[in-house]
């Protein structure tokens, strides 16, 4: 058995604790069903006690079983074994919420039988998989934010588990509120596009649901890599933004009843770029935030490039880098596209976009300069400095500037206005951050 | 056993490690020595493969610590000066769980866990949790558990912090025998005293780089004469091999190369010359003093 599987097993599931797990759960589901009419039915509980167990008790110990390592100073002791990073990984995942998952199993039955009963078998195992995959992706990904915030290196452990779990619910309940989202709006259909394939709802979260979660496992396991000294490399996080931006653009027909605003046709292949251009930048966003843009590290990128050595600097690229760059070039290719492209995106026709387009690329540029230099500043709240930061440029600012909104947004009005701002503003705090990364190597 | 070449180590603020060139000898026991945030505890967890250098290399028996930090892993066992244990497990189960964790067969890990308790005394408190035990007791568990996968090398940061008299000198036994099976071991510790009771080499580390060093073990001796003698230190200047720290006309501290036989040979010699010896013996003083005059410093103001 995996080591550290067994070592979990050993400290979660004791007899006492199983007994009473059992009993809870069993009694609680007893009593609803001899409810009286009004009260929830057996099934609606044992669904509810299957979230709390699985989803917000789970999401938290799969948080824990890293956090309570450093906390503990065991993980030295764990970094040092022999466990591949595979193990470890579902060692701890699977091992530490071992204790939650048994009692949320216990719940299920109560859950499927009545919709076997009543819907048949299909729909009975198709929920079962999606109840089982939500508590994997849920737990994974809190599992994953801890791997994350770990790399960081700070010190507020109580508050980590806690924004663990939220991402790892909010990951849940993303993933089984997504047909729910196609089927709202003004285009409400029982079906959807994806890539010019009509597909149900229902399906499309199932299959959703397994590819997620299969790439959050992926995720996990390349943290822990990281962890335990080994090199990553860039390719895994390059085929996870190829697939984001390919699934993220399947839905440009879903997306297109917004962009249609004067009722003329929009070109498919600019707005799918610009789907996927949205995604990868809301990754650069999301990965600039969560990894560590450690000084010592572009001090050390910047050594190898000057030596020559690119292989080996492209190797170590941190993953909000190789975001950012597939933001910039997804960006120049939807420029080049709507160059050449009459027909209107949202009331203006495509040539018309390119500055404003070019402005938002140079305002991106800024806000990740942001974070690299507030990071500088301080270890632990650089990064939510910057946050604030862009609150206030995006939010407060624009507010109060009047006619000179160009300069903090880009405007379709004075697009060469925004255009200069953006980028002027993106050197000066670039040439800031790299002046402060290098001073501090001395 | 362990090759360090130009190592540099940095953190956002500071340099660390600043160039360190090393080679540790296999089979003995290397003290790691020098003041506070002198780059200490930075090393070993380099040599552990724990962090990655900003420049140079750490190879230990041969492979390189940053290309393949797992087989590193493997080969050692490491304590770090605050370490933690899983308080809930029993002591059996804690040494199982790393046994296995170190890649031991299944069929090997009885023996072994027998061996690593057997070793550090702690044969008779198996089925004792792990956070019911005394800070001794702890301390030897967490030996136990870094060397249960019989590795070659072991690491060792503050190993003696916070342990009483009696564990310390239990302490320094286990690690004597440990060196004695042929296990190669580097300790870092701020306790002079209790370095010289196992140590046979010392590095000292200042300001993140390698400020002396010696191997010292017996090397160092203490003559002292029952009567005072002018010539006392034109016979010692004579004397091959001998090298003089400290001489005056009744006693006297010298380096001396060449091991038991040499010894015997100055003392044969010095008998033979017609001193009075009444001591003669390693110098206890030995490391204490060897650190301060490598480091230039005086001893009140380093601990």
């Amino acid at each position: 058995m995996n080591p550290e599987f067994q070592r979990n097993l050993w400290l979660e599931l004791t007899p006492a604790r199983l007994l009473l797990m059992t009993g809870f759960v069993l009694f609680l589901i007893a009593i609803f069903s001899a409810a009286p009419t009004g009260f929830p039915s057996s099934g609606a509980v044992a669904l509810a006690l299957y979230y709390f167990l699985a989803i917000l008790w789970g999401t938290r110990n799969a948080a824990l079983s890293v956090i309570a390592e450093i906390r503990e100073r065991t993980w030295d002791f764990q970094k040092l074994s022999a466990s591949p990073p595979l193990a470890l990984m579902w060692g701890k995942l699977f091992g530490a919420t071992s204790f939650t998952w048994f009692g949320a199993i216990l719940c299920l039955p109560f859950v499927i039988y009545p919709i076997w009963r009543g819907e048949g078998s299909t729909p009975a195992l198709s929920e079962l998989v999606i109840l089982l995959f939500q508590g994997v992706l849920a737990q994974s990904v809190s599992l994953l934010t801890s791997l994350a915030l770990i790399r960081r290196q700070h010190n507020y452990w109580r508050l980590d588990a806690f924004l663990c779990q939220v991402t790892g619910i909010v990951a849940a309940v993303s993933a089984y509120g997504f047909s729910n989202l196609l089927s709202i709006g003004p285009q409400a259909q029982a079906t959807f596009s994806w890539w010019g394939m009509t597909l149900q709802p229902h399906w499309f979260q199932f299959f959703s649901l397994l590819v997620f979660t299969g790439w959050s496992l992926v995720g996990c396991t390349r943290a822990m890599r990281l962890e335990l000294r080994l090199v990553n490399g860039p390719f895994v996080w390059l085929a996870f933004l190829g697939f984001l931006g390919l699934y993220e653009a399947g839905f440009e027909s879903w997306f297109a009843f917004y962009a249609e605003s004067d009722g003329g046709a929009v070109d498919a292949a600019a707005l799918r770029l610009m789907i996927a251009d949205l995604a990868f930048a809301c990754s650069a966003y999301g990965m600039v935030f969560l990894e560590p843009k450690d000084p010592v590290h572009f001090r050390w990128l910047v050594g190898e490039a000057r030596a020559g050595r690119f292989g080996r600097a492209f190797l170590a690229l941190d993953c909000w880098m190789l975001s950012f760059g597939a933001t910039v070039l997804c960006t120049l290719l939807l420029a080049f596209v709507l160059w050449g492209d009459s027909q209107p995106i949202a009331g203006a026709p495509g040539p018309a976009l390119v500055l404003p387009l070019l402005a938002a690329l140079g305002f991106f540029a800024r806000d990740i300069a942001l974070f690299v230099l507030l990071r500088t500043w301080s270890r632990e709240r650089g990064d939510f400095a910057a946050l604030a930061a862009l609150a206030v440029l995006y939010a407060l600012l624009p507010q109060i500037a009047g006619p000179g909104r160009g300069l903090l947004l880009p405007q379709m009005t004075a697009p060469a206005l925004s255009l200069a701002a953006a980028w002027l503003e993106a050197a000066t705090i670039w040439a800031w951050a790299i002046a402060r990364i290098q001073r501090r190597a001395g | 056993m362990i090759e360090i070449r130009d190592l540099v180590f940095e953190y956002p603020t500071a340099r660390a490690l600043d160039g360190i060139d090393l080679s540790i000898a296999p089979k003995a026991i290397t003290a790691l020595v020098g003041p506070n945030g002198a780059g200490k505890t930075t090393l070993l967890r380099l040599m552990a493969a724990l962090e990655t250098p900003y420049a140079g290399s750490v190879t230990i028996d041969g492979v390189d610590a940053q290309l393949k930090p797992r087989e590193v892993h493997r080969r050692l066992g490491y304590l770090p000066d605050f370490f933690g244990l899983y308080d809930g497990l029993s002591v059996r189960r804690c040494l199982i769980h790393a046994a296995r964790a170190h890649g031991l067969a299944s069929e090997k890990v009885s023996a072994a866990v027998a061996e690593a308790c057997q070793s550090v005394g702690l044969a008779n408190r198996l089925d004792q949790a792990a956070g019911t035990l005394s800070r001794g007791l702890r301390q030897r568990l967490a030996i136990a558990q870094a060397l249960v996968h019989g590795p070659r090398l072991l690491l060792l940061d503050e190993p003696a912090a916070g342990l009483d008299p009696a564990a310390r000198r239990d302490l320094s036994r286990l690690l004597l025998s440990l060196r004695d099976k042929g296990m190669t071991l580097v300790v870092s510790s701020h306790i002079l005293a209790e370095l010289e009771d196992y140590s046979d080499h010392m590095v000292i580390i200042d300001h993140g780089r390698v400020a002396g060093g010696t191997a010292f073990k017996g090397a160092q001796l203490y003559i002292a004469l029952a009567a005072p003698d002018e010539k006392l230190t034109d016979f010692l200047v004579q004397q091959a091999g001998i090298k003089i720290l400290q001489a005056d006309t009744s006693q006297a501290r010298v380096i001396c190369e060449g091991g038991a036989p040499r010894r015997a040979a100055l003392l044969q010699a010095l008998i033979g010359a017609g001193f009075a010896v009444s001591d003669f013996g390693e110098d206890r003083r030995a490391l204490e003093e060897l650190y301060f005059a490598q480091l230039g410093q005086s001893g009140e103001t380093t601990s």
